[in-house]
């Protein structure tokens, strides 16, 4: 997993794919001037340099870069004959280019590009209904895309080789599980369904539910089973063949936040040790947990980008909070290089939105005295994404809106 | 070595869906009991319950005034035998038809007034039956009945002339010393002596038991495995399949297994009771008993699973799971002969695997052998196809896009 410039564990920047348009059309100070993930562009990630082979599962490790996978070409289907595609890109776990869903008159989902390297989690958030299951349901050949083109650790969804299937763990949004059958014989059928062997199926089945904090429950019936019990076995079900790329419909949905912590903990956990995780959520607070985060409404991807670079997408750029002795005058606040904006919250508590908020800080607080005022606190602002999220859908509301009206 | 791990890979995903109906199956105790106690109840109710014995119908018999015929009611009871009930001799025929007509009494036989003189003039003398009845079955019923009365009363009359020296009839038999023959002779000369070939000769309940084991099977195969894939589709886990690495044909496979444990353990539960309980004979041998219930559920369970597969809800499931039943009673051969249907219908009946499950198991039950091999050939046919069948709708679903 490639890191970012203050050596933690969050990805590389992420940059635009070549085919995408040209984000520097746009004018400053909007979405497109502060990032290349603008409307309409395919963005994509980098791949990151191959992750070594985890001790743990050593069928885990991805693709060498530089060396294509070969495209595939056998298992024809009698239904439809098999459509060209694009050779899958090295290094990357799923990718979809310009995919579009229609169902009946609904467009479900249109235009979505993303590309997401193994050993890293993207986060799908949206309101309801904004078209995550159906990216989700595209990703796992539930649903065909009308257009466009899906490679899902290098295969198309709709002609998954039989290994391929044995590497991806599905989580779907409702409870799909057996009734009647205990959480240990759930768990213990899937792993089966996914060929695993008794001696493993037996040992992984015990890891994952004790995981999920389910094994003191696991001779429970999954239908007396409370209701965040049942997605933390959906989850312990999804993971018992600990896949390379594990796709999840709203894994914490219902599951309360000291668990959900855990559950984060674990899927963080799993990509560290290489594997590649999608997850879409409603609780917007946790695209912070992942590496990057798609954001989906009406059908469309509006942004595509890691939490921190999402914030500055929504807020226009960095944003620094200061607050002062005295309520402040903005009538005498002149011109700072590098801040773009100067947001009132309250009389003595400014919002400055900045390019670059390390090199604006000392210039701003300079600036704020020379007008006979003193700052007593500055820090950066870190909005939650609730916030984040409404803004975005918001503007893109107001765009279409627009667009709607031009027309 | 890889081919091995491929194929215990396989055989995992088949078991896992085998052990998985298992348990559902027992999970589920209402299901359940419907499912095995039924059928144990069901069965111990018709041995129990089924006379074979139609109620006696209840007559009267008119005699007129003017004929010399005895009048005591037993004397025509003992006539009539067990079939009928003589519950009165009367001289007036106006009353009686009175009372049939408000369906008080079910057999109205009138003696004819002239009999004597009818056969002095060579005419027969006419018995009149009279019944009330709309059901065609109790119809032919009465009509039997009340033809073996008139005969009965018949050669009464003739015994009775001979005995009076009533020779008319008699010089027409051109026959020399019949003053020598008993008069009961000369009124029925011949009387029906029947021999039954087979080498048993059950009772309705015997007789009916390998049916109603035939039906209780597929009924039961048919209901359990509709259910199947329908409620997976239903739950979502189908979207776990799709997911999964597991083809139609372990999925299927893997049912077919789970349902035929199930499947075995209740035919050789209700074998027990229809032999044991019931005392129906055994005289085939167990080996060919086995090898036919086990085609019939195969048949069975590739009609409920193609149910399933097809039906888009529960209720759909059973409703059609009903529909077979219902076709199974009328066109097995159950109640009615499968060779009194037309062609077309009969095609129908063949489809359905009690049919041949039915005629299979009567033969081999009550005498010994298997007469129409080729009924074993559909059986077999009509399984494999409907396996492959459902394989095939199966894998087109799972590959299906979902819509919506």
């Amino acid at each position: 997993m490639q890191t970012g410039p203050a050596g933690n564990d969050e990805p590389a920047p992420l940059h635009p794919t070549s085919d995408g348009p040209a984000a520097a059309s746009a004018p400053p100070g909007s979405i497109e001037a502060t990032s290349p993930y603008s409307l309409g562009a395919i963005p994509t990630v980098p791949a990151p340099p191959p992750a070594a082979p985890s001790p743990r599962s050593p069928r885990g490790a991805p693709p060498t870069p530089g060396v294509l996978p070969p495209v595939v070409t056998e298992r024809p289907v009698a239904e439809a004959p098999r459509p060209v595609t694009r050779p899958p890109l090295p290094g990357m776990a799923v990718e979809l280019h310009d995919v579009a869903v229609t169902f009946g008159s609904v467009q479900a989902i249109q235009g979505i590009s993303l590309s997401v390297p193994h050993g890293s989690i993207l986060g799908i958030i949206g309101p309801s209904g904004a078209g995550k299951t159906t990216t989700i349901r595209v990703l796992t050949g539930a649903v065909h895309p009308d257009s466009g083109d899906v490679r899902v650790l290098g295969d198309d969804p709709r002609y998954f080789h039989r290994a391929t299937r044995e590497k991806i763990g599905y989580m779907p949004q409702l409870f799909v599980l057996y009734p009647e059958l205990t959480a240990h014989e759930n768990a213990n059928v899937v792993g089966a369904l996914f060929g695993m062997l008794w001696r493993r199926r037996h040992r992984r089945v015990r890891e994952v539910l004790q995981l999920v904090e389910l094994w003191d429950s696991r001779d429970r019936r999954a239908s007396r089973l409370s209701g965040g019990m049942q997605r933390r076995l959906e989850l312990a079900c999804a993971m018992v063949h600990d896949p390379q790329l594990l796709i999840l419909d709203e894994p914490t949905a219902g599951i309360d936040p000291i668990l959900r912590q855990s559950v984060w903990q674990e899927l963080r956990r799993l990509r560290d040790d290489g594997r590649t995780l999608l997850v879409t959520t409603q609780n917007v607070g946790e695209a912070e947990y992942c590496d990057v985060v798609a954001l989906i409404s009406e059908g469309r991807l509006i942004a595509l980008a890691p939490p921190d670079e999402l914030r500055r997408q929504a807020l226009g750029g960095d944003v620094l909070e200061v607050e002062t002795a005295e309520p402040f005058d903005i009538r005498r606040f002149g011109q700072v290089a590098g801040v773009r904006e100067v947001r009132v919250r309250a009389a003595r508590d400014l919002l400055f939105v900045a390019d670059d908020a390390g090199a604006a800080t000392p210039l701003i607080i300079e600036a704020v005295e020379q007008t006979g005022n003193e700052v007593t606190a500055s820090r950066e602002y870190r909005p939650s994404f609730d916030e984040v999220f409404a803004l975005l859908v918001g503007r893109h509301r107001a765009e279409v809106g627009a667009v709607s009206a031009d027309e | 070595m890889n081919f091995l791990f491929v194929v215990a890979k396989s055989l995992t995903r088949v078991l896992s869906q085998a052990h998985k109906e298992l348990l559902q199956v027992t999970r589920r105790p209402a299901a359940f009991a419907s499912l095995i106690l039924g059928p144990f109840l069901l069965m111990a109710l018709f041995g129990a319950g089924f006379t074979g014995v139609r109620s006696p119908l209840s007559t009267v018999l008119v005699i007129p005034p003017e004929l010399a015929l005895p009048r005591e009611t037993q004397f025509y009871q003992d006539l009539a035998g067990p079939a009928l009930k003589v519950t009165a001799v009367s001289e007036r025929a106006d009353e009686a038809l009175t009372m049939l007509s408000e369906r008080q009494l079910d057999l109205v036989v009138i003696a004819p007034a002239d009999a004597t003189r009818a056969v002095r003039e060579g005419r027969h003398a006419e018995i009149t039956v009279a019944f009330n009845e709309v059901d065609p079955a109790l119809d032919t019923y009465a009509r039997v009945i009340a033809y073996n009365l008139s005969q009965a009363v018949n050669r009464e009359i003739l015994t009775r002339a001979v005995e009076e020296g009533e020779t008319y009839a008699l010089k027409r038999l051109d026959t020399e010393d019949l003053t020598e023959i008993p008069p009961e002779v000369i009124a029925a000369p011949t009387t029906a002596v029947t021999v039954n070939q087979s080498p048993v000769s059950p009772s309705i309940v015997h007789f009916f038991a390998p049916a109603i084991l035939a039906l209780i099977l597929q009924h039961m195969a048919v209901t359990m495995s509709a259910l199947s894939l329908v409620r997976e589709r239903l739950s979502g886990t189908m979207e776990l399949f799709r997911v999964s690495p597991a083809t139609a044909l372990e999925l299927l496979t893997g049912k077919y297994i789970g349902f035929a444990i199930i499947s075995t353990v209740l035919a050789v539960a209700i074998v027990l009771l229809v032999v044991y309980g019931l005392g129906t004979p055994m005289l085939g041998p167990p080996l060919a008993l086995a090898g036919i219930l086990a085609l019939v559920v195969f048949a069975s369970l590739g009609l409920g699973l193609l149910i399933s597969v097809i039906a888009d809800s529960e209720r759909q499931a059973v409703q059609l799971a009903l529909l077979v039943l219902l076709a199974s009673v009328f066109f097995s051969g159950i109640v009615l002969p499968v060779q009194d249907f037309r062609d077309v219908v009969r095609i129908l009946a063949y489809v359905l695997p009690v049919t041949h499950g039915i005629t299979l198991l009567q033969d081999l039950m009550l005498r010994g052998e298997i007469g129409q091999l080729w009924q074993i050939a559909v059986l077999a046919v009509e399984g494999v196809a409907l396996f492959l069948v459902t394989t095939l709708l199966l894998r087109r679903q799972l590959r299906r896009s979902v819509r919506g």
